[in-house]
């Protein structure tokens, strides 16, 4: 069940009635939001819900034994074998056949016959984004930085809550059990919320997907068909279409839950004007950049023990943050591009720090910036490593042959979504205040317009947002 | 993939504590019932300015006692919301799209 479809709203009107109807019994909320979030995920297939259901009941029982244990290497035991679980699952259900082709592949290197069987297994929906909040609740709890949840309904809602479960944002147990203790008193921020959803419809149904279908898709697809000019623009593309898709399904998963009376993180803010590769994963998919922080890079000394092994901790958070995105050796190696990058850039910070208070200097290295994370895309988003060599052959002729594919209009919504990446935090902030005026009904009829007219523009259908196979 | 700049021993969560709505817009809003009845507005209007995409929705599910009778109301109401010309603006707007996409360079449009 995609957000942006008839389907998801009808799931949602049905949510927001009952919430309606039940206003002030907070458990029964609860509960109501623990099935209807079961129910979502069964869209998908039914049988992953155990699957889940298992997740929350590692964690669950994993926090109370640690809660129940004085014993500090008792709980570190308890910590080692819920993350062993955790990660297990992910191993078997996401990388089990990539483990095996890899293996074949290195005994077809060493001229060896055998060849292990491949698994064939089914990739659940989300479970990266439900392992990962299974993780950070037990690791936090060890910590001591959130209290044991007693409440099974408090855990089931926290692993499966349905905005964020198949795609993020992930959010930390810190962050939102202490949601579930008590309703909340603040009044529910209807036109913020409304704002985020029509801007992450617009950005997905026409940028992103026009993006897709016009540009990036036919480009990546046979690079050799096309010149230089094309292959340029399909990596801006792609650049633009990837936060347009992951940013749309982040803000519509923000919106929804604070139209269901609860607060999630920000997940991006505006990362193609970073300065540096640091500042860019400070704005992109921040809640998984600042995940890994706190519990890879940091577990593995971070910076504190000199420069080699900041680079040595950086690489591998980085090349281990490839792999979660997907199981292939491509995604291994977006990964140690963006690794290499911040090594090089923690080591020429001293230079950098001189040289970049000039107007001019920001712009010269905001480019650098863009053009290297779009580099590194292009990894990320070709089939497989030859069809990304001979896209990046392509860049050595051809430049005389015009554009193809590249028409105006998907140019124009390259331009339309790098200028997205400038818009001052105030227009959303004094559009949401205007639109905060409106009575409900008022807010209603815009969005039902507004979701009207961004469908009329979109092309027909919808594709699935790209993190959900993450 | 990782924020590096300053890394505090403890209190993990400061990073991850902003708010993706800050607080001073939440100071307004409205209840679970003022929701529900934004939902609701939201997709009646849909329902008659969006009506042939409901009816298509509904084609694309497979028959049954339930689902063959809301196909055919879905298929009835879209072809009274046409015959009053509530779907023109959304036949225009897609037409306008179509004439975007076909532009090329050098087009005198």
């Amino acid at each position: 069940m995609l957000f942006p479809t008839s389907g998801f709203l009808l799931f949602f009107l049905g949510v927001a009635a009952v919430m309606a109807a039940l206003e002030t019994r907070f458990t029964a909320k609860k509960a109501v939001l623990v099935v209807a979030s079961y129910y979502f995920y069964a869209q998908w297939d039914w049988r992953f819900c155990f699957l889940l259901a298992f997740s929350t009941a590692v964690s669950y029982l994993a926090g109370r034994l640690i809660g129940i244990s004085a014993n500090r290497d008792r709980q570190r035991l308890v910590v080692a074998i819920a993350v062993a679980l955790h990660l297990g699952l992910l191993g078997i259900f996401k990388y089990l056949d990539f483990f095996v082709l890899s293996a074949n592949r290195l005994a077809h290197l060493l001229d060896l016959t055998h060849e292990l069987p491949f698994f064939e297994v089914l990739l659940p929906v989300g479970i990266s984004f439900f392992t990962f909040h299974g993780i950070s609740y037990v690791t936090d709890v060890y910590r001591g930085d959130v209290a044991v949840c007693r409440n099974p309904l408090d855990m089931a809602l926290y692993m499966s809550f349905f905005p964020q479960l198949v795609a993020g944002p992930i959010v930390r147990a810190a962050y939102f059990l202490p949601q579930l203790a008590q309703p909340s008193t603040e009044p529910i921020p209807l036109a913020p919320a409304l704002l985020l959803i029509l801007s992450g419809l617009f950005k997905k149904v026409v940028i992103a997907n026009y993006l897709a279908s016009g540009l990036v898709d036919p480009v990546f697809a046979a690079p050799t068909s096309y010149g230089a000019p094309d292959l340029l623009f399909a990596a801006y593309g792609y650049a633009i279409q990837i936060f347009c898709d992951f940013s749309a399904y982040s803000d519509i998963a923000i919106a929804l839950a604070a139209l269901l009376g609860f607060r999630f993180p920000a997940n991006f803010n505006q990362p193609y004007r970073a300065e540096r590769l640091r500042e860019f994963w400070h704005r992109w998919h921040i809640t998984l950049s600042t995940w890994l922080r706190d519990y890879l890079y940091k577990p593995l000394g971070g910076n504190r023990h000199g420069r080699l092994k900041t680079y040595r901790n950086l690489m591998i958070t980085m090349l281990l943050g490839g792999l979660w995105h997907g199981a292939a050796w491509k995604f291994i190696a977006w990964g140690a591009l963006h690794g290499g990058g911040l090594a090089v850039e923690r080591l020429l910070e001293p230079w950098l720090g001189r040289h970049s208070q000039s107007r001019a200097a920001r712009v010269i290295a905001t480019l650098v910036v863009f053009h290297f994370v779009c580099f590194a895309w292009i990894f990320f988003r070709a089939e497989d490593f030859e069809i990304a060599r001979l896209y990046l052959a392509g860049f050595g002729s051809g430049w005389g042959d015009g554009v193809q594919q590249a028409g105006p209009f998907v140019v124009a919504l390259i331009a339309l979504g790098m200028a997205g990446q400038y818009v001052p935090d105030a227009l959303f902030e004094r559009t949401a205040l205007a639109l905060g005026h409106m009575p409900a009904w008022g807010l209603g009829m815009t969005a039902g317009i507004a979701v009207a007219a961004i469908n009329a523009l979109g092309p027909e259908g919808v594709a699935p947002f790209i993190y959900f196979r993450f | 993939m990782v924020v590096t700049e300053s890394e505090p021993t403890r209190g993990v969560n400061a990073a991850v504590s902003a708010d993706a709505i800050p607080p001073r817009l939440r100071r307004h809003g409205g209840s679970p019932r003022q929701v529900l009845v934004l939902t609701l507005v939201g997709t009646l209007v849909l329902a008659v300015f969006a009506a042939p995409d409901l009816a298509s929705w509904l084609d694309r599910m497979d028959g049954g006692p339930i689902i063959k009778p809301l196909q055919r109301a879905a298929a009835e109401w879209d072809d009274a919301v046409g015959r009053l010309g509530l779907t023109r603006p959304h036949e225009i707007l897609r037409a306008a799209t179509r004439r975007l996409l076909d532009l090329e360079w050098g087009d005198p449009s």
